[in-house]
């Protein structure tokens, strides 16, 4: 009897013990399941340095591309497509679903672009194709008419072949270009409107000889000095 | 894919196009073709192009500068320049704003009861010269004294030298150049006894493996960046980016590996410890052209005035090296350098690789460091001791930041202890500057004085009492700069500065001439690859404005040297350049006849029976070697290249807890140096108008700091508050920061170390403990 | 695939008669100078034998006084 329940009370203790340390570890082991998401990579990566590389690689492919005459943007329909400059463009053609996302639809043919038949046209390039969810910013339009007219004013867009300071110097960028970074996917290939296309996409390093000068809130001016000798 | 294929194709024809089309402007100068590029330029009206070298940097593009009623109006890069290809960066296509600026100087200004009236340059050039006289008269040759530049002219440096050194007898002979390529000449005087690079840019088109030692070259030599990037898409070459910050460069570069600061030195040393442990050595190479040698170690860092140091070199055998590259070994490296001894690994293979041509270039991270003779050096022992220098494509290659660093200050000799050939110490050397300038040869010093630093020093202490700036703004760029600033305000003292813009220099000067810059006058630039480039005047000067070289003229002829100041107004700079000729003749160092630097777009030094030598010390391209062997380092007596021990020493100033991080300076794409043209730049200045300090984003968050918030910097010279910018231009590691030097508003330099390298004296800019925080 | 840029220099006042030769030769594109007696020729073959037939057409021609190689370069076909 004594030996059957110090066997008993041993295995009393055993399981005790057993889910002392089960308990132990199930608590440490949910301890550390948190993993920070801070990001320890050595070198980091700074968003508008790197995307200006981003699309290098075809530059020999873009500088090679025929260009279609017939089949151009212009200027204006990019601007058109847009609230202001700046802002996210609008889907200008039906969408197949409603309900997908990026990687399996608007990427077919916005990653690369390309003609499409469909709609007669050439499509954009994305210079962001790591961003899939696209209809978070980008939304068709379904209608033409309104709820109620706007009373928005319309930011002025930058010009084009006005933006050099001398005669035949690279001309400045006079935009923003945040999400926009990569410059070749605007600016080379058939969906790039004409009077923007670059005539030498094989110089990848693009901000050697284009500096940003978009400060358009107010003008800085010149620098000039205080200290003044008369 | 085929049309990779093709397009791969039509882009190699183009360059095929290219480079026969510079072949064919070597040969025929002038030659034009109706090329496609040509065709796209403005051909309006009455444009006329004229060619110059840039003005900006060191890496000295080919430009065409075009002309329209009298005035510059458009740049574009010169097709037939072998240099850039007819490409330029920002900088160089808005150039000639820079001659524009509205506050430019016209009048010479004569500082009296602390008040500038402007004078006449005659009145200007009177007193510069009586003061000078009077100053010598009182207290000595040796209390007047030149502060020169890299930006000089060739003719500019070699009559500053003529008057100082050979008429007035002072070594007192300065240029900013000390700060920015003097730890580069001593690594080429140590290592091969004679200055400058054997290689030159075509390397570039040969190399497979470009190592960047501590240079952004995306934003500080663009044009030679893009064409290791030409190369890349042709060859598929692979850039390495080693370097303490994440830049522009490190983005494009195929792999980047950031060491902590100053232990490049273990890093290199690392290198060469596995190839020699690999059997990567090219043991004949370093039989036939090597000696190994060790100096003097635990050297200090030049904190306090008057400090010596001389080198003692000596004799050491192969064996004894390789016992002290032991404590190198990548695992131990590893620990103090902060990169992993993979990565060291992978860059010692690709030196080690004999079927890999690899090309080293660096420019300011070498040179700006307490320890830049001995880096320079290592890196050239990994050269040496595997054989790849003086051939295409293997070259270690040492990179200038302005236009005429070699062409004046190195080639001229506007340093201490330098002649136009060869240095004062030398009784030979000494003579023939004395017969080529007229003088006797007492006249000339054998005793250099003060490098830079300790000339401003010698100016605080009184020792100088007259100091004349021309083409540079030390008040922005010394070292410790609040104890200089006050040095030249103190009683006594008489500062003469020639500027084409009010600069914090012009701030403190006495008298402030104005200066015709660039192609208002005619000149030559000497670049990286020991390029002489020759420009004509082009536009005329403002106002009043004088050449840097005639102002020189003046003054000598009003001190009484009218028989060594010979020159005629009209052909001075052709008669200046043909005498500065006869200091080079020889194999070694001939310099091309001015009507060649007419034709073409520049010609390399040694320039024998009318030819360019691009790889010096290879007998199949270079006259000079004549020892009968494949290669000849002639610089040295035995024809043998040194290969250095040098050990890894810290930092003199290392981050602690009162002072935690380090502070790196540097620059920017769209400025150059102290900004004081560029930002009259409309277009540069928009696009980069104001200083400000790079954070770690790590270390902003900890501190709360986003873009745009002020942060206070604190060192033991002082604090200063700038705007942070966080994942902007750059990125510093962990616990650095950094901070671009162009902002006169936000002068960092009254924060950086006058700490120097003992052998070569150049200050290290990129090396200090400050304290960052929330402002 | 072979791509060579040449200098092609033509004997005295050939010059018309040497573009003219060179431009009749396919896969063979040149580029006259403006104001020298010299030209760029490139030629862009498909294969090493393909060059030596052209280079043997560029010898051939007699307005041609001496044809300096300046660059060459073979791109594989890569995949």
């Amino acid at each position: 009897m004594r030996k059957r329940l110090g066997i008993i009370s041993l295995f009393v203790i055993l399981f005790i013990a057993f889910i002392a340390i089960w308990n132990y570890s199930y608590q440490t082991g949910r301890e550390e399941a948190y993993i920070p998401i801070e990001n320890n990579r050595p070198i980091p990566i700074i968003p508008s340095e790197t995307g200006v590389f981003k699309r290098s690689g075809y530059a020999l492919e873009y500088a090679n591309m025929p260009i279609d005459k017939n089949h151009e943007r212009s200027l204006k329909t990019y601007y058109n497509n847009r609230a202001y400059h700046g802002a996210p463009p609008s889907i200008p053609h039906e969408v197949k679903k409603d309900r997908n996302m990026g990687e399996n639809s608007c990427l077919k043919c916005h990653e690369n672009g390309g003609y499409a038949e469909k709609l007669k046209a050439y499509a954009p390039v994305t210079p962001h194709p790591e961003m899939v969810n696209c209809r978070q910013c980008h939304v068709p339009q379904k209608t033409n008419s309104l709820f109620i007219g706007t009373n928005f004013p319309k930011l002025t867009a930058p010009k084009a072949g006005v933006n050099n300071a001398l005669k035949g110097s690279p001309p400045v960028i006079p935009h923003q270009i945040q999400m926009r970074e990569n410059c070749l996917s605007c600016h080379a290939g058939p969906s790039a409107p004409k009077e923007i296309r670059v005539s030498h996409p094989e110089r990848i390093n693009c901000r050697q000889c284009h500096v940003i000068n978009n400060k358009e809130i107010k003008d800085i001016g010149t620098f000039i000095r205080n200290n003044k000798y008369d | 894919m085929y049309t990779s294929v093709t397009n791969r194709r039509s882009f190699i024809k183009k360059m095929a196009i290219m480079s026969a089309m510079t072949a064919a402007a070597t040969m025929f100068p002038g030659v034009m073709f109706a090329s496609e590029q040509e065709q796209k330029l403005p051909k309006g009206g009455n444009l006329d192009w004229k060619k110059a070298p840039c003005r900006f940097c060191g890496v000295g593009c080919g430009v065409l500068v075009g002309i329209e009623e009298g005035k510059a109006v458009a740049v574009k890069g010169d097709p037939k320049s072998s240099v850039n290809k007819g490409l330029c960066c920002v900088k160089g296509y808005h150039s000639v704003m820079a001659m524009y600026g509205k506050d430019r100087l016209t009048k010479a200004l004569v500082k009296k009861n602390g008040k500038y009236v402007e004078t006449s340059m005659k009145e200007a050039l009177d007193l510069i010269a009586s003061k000078m006289k009077e100053t010598i008269k009182d207290h000595g040759k040796d209390s007047v004294s030149i502060y020169g530049s890299g930006q000089w002219t060739i003719p500019d440096g070699y009559v500053a030298s003529k008057l100082f050194k050979g008429c007035i007898g002072t070594n007192n002979v300065e240029a900013n150049a000390r700060l920015c390529m003097a730890s580069a000449v001593t690594g080429f005087l140590t290592s091969f006894g004679i200055d400058e690079p054997m290689g030159c840019y075509e390397d570039i088109d040969h190399a497979d493996v470009f190592v960047l030692w501590g240079n952004n070259m995306a934003e500080m030599h663009p044009v030679l960046f893009s064409r290791m990037l030409d190369q890349r898409l042709k060859r598929g070459v692979k850039i390495i980016d080693f370097a303490t910050r994440t830049t522009r460069t490190s983005m494009a570069a195929d792999k980047s590996i950031l060491f902590l600061p100053q232990t490049d030195l273990a890093v290199a040393n690392a290198i060469c410890y596995e190839i020699i442990k690999n059997g990567w050595v090219n043991k004949s190479f370093v039989e036939k052209h090597c000696n190994i040698k060790k100096g003097i170690t635990n050297m200090g860092y030049g904190l306090e005035d008057k400090y010596k140091f001389t080198d003692k070199p000596e004799e050491i055998s192969f064996e004894q090296y390789k016992e002290f590259l032991e404590d190198y070994s990548p695992e131990k490296v590893e620990k103090i350098s902060g990169i992993s001894a993979k990565d060291i690994k992978y860059m010692a293979s690709y030196y080690g690789d004999p079927n890999k041509k690899i090309m080293s270039l660096w420019c300011m991270g070498p040179n700006q460091h307490t320890r830049g003779t001995w880096i320079n050096n290592l890196i050239y022992n990994i050269h040496l001791l595997t054989g790849k220098i003086s051939t295409p494509g293997n070259s270690p290659f040492s990179l200038t930041g302005q236009p005429s660093a070699c062409g004046t200050v190195r080639e001229v000799g506007t340093l201490t202890h330098k002649l136009p050939h060869g240095v004062v110490m030398n009784k030979k050397h000494r003579e023939l500057a004395a017969k080529i300038w007229d003088v006797p040869v007492e006249n000339i010093d054998p005793k250099p004085t003060y490098h830079t630093v300790e000339m401003f020093r010698a100016l605080d202490r009184g020792d100088i009492k007259f100091m004349w700036i021309q083409v540079t703004n030390p008040m922005v760029t010394m070292p410790k700069l609040k104890r200089y600033r006050d040095a030249t305000k103190k009683e006594g003292r008489f500062i003469v500065v020639s500027d084409i813009y009010p600069t914090p220099t012009t701030d403190i000067a006495d008298v402030i001439l104005p200066s015709a810059m660039w192609v208002e006058r005619e000149g030559m630039y000497g670049n990286s690859e020991r390029r002489t480039q020759y420009f004509e005047q082009m536009v005329n000067p403002p106002g009043e404005a004088m050449s840097d070289t005639w102002q020189l003229i003046e003054v000598a002829k009003r001190m009484g040297f009218e028989k060594q100041f010979y020159y005629k107004e009209e052909t001075h700079i052709e008669e200046i350049y043909n005498e500065y000729r006869r200091h080079h003749e020889g194999k070694k160092h001939a310099m091309a006849p001015l009507e060649v630097l007419k034709s073409q777009p520049g010609a390399q030094w040694p320039y024998v029976d009318g030819k360019s030598t691009q790889w010096r010390f290879n007998a199949k391209y270079d006259p000079a070697c004549s020892n009968g062997e494949e290669f000849h380092f002639y610089g040295k007596k035995d024809g043998k290249a040194i290969i250095w021990q040098r050990p890894y020493e810290p930092a003199p100033e290392e981050p602690d807890t009162e002072y935690p991080y380090w502070l790196c300076t540097g620059r920017v794409i769209e400025h150059w140096h102290t900004g004081s043209m560029t930002r009259r730049i409309p277009v540069l200045h928009k696009a980069m108008p104001h200083g400000y300090v790079e954070l770690n984003p790590n270390d902003a968050k900890r501190m709360q700091i986003k873009t745009g918030d002020n942060v206070r910097l604190t060192t033991r010279r002082g604090e200063m508050i700038l705007p942070a910018a966080v994942n902007e231009r750059g990125v510093p590691a962990p616990m650095q920061v950094f901070v671009p030097f162009f902002d006169e508003n936000m002068l960092i330099n009254d924060l950086t170390l006058d700490a120097f390298c003992p052998i070569s004296k150049q200050p290290d800019y990129k090396k200090c403990a400050v304290k960052a925080e929330k402002a | 695939m072979p791509i060579k840029s040449y200098l092609a220099h033509p004997h005295n006042g050939q010059k018309e008669t040497l573009i003219q030769e060179l431009s009749a030769l396919k896969n063979c594109e040149v580029i006259p100078a403006e104001n020298k007696e010299v030209l760029i020729v490139v030629t862009d073959t498909d294969s090493k034998a393909e060059e030596d037939i052209i280079k043997e057409q560029l010898e051939a021609i007699t307005s041609l006084k001496l044809l300096a190689m300046v660059s060459g370069f073979n791109t594989p076909i890569k995949n």
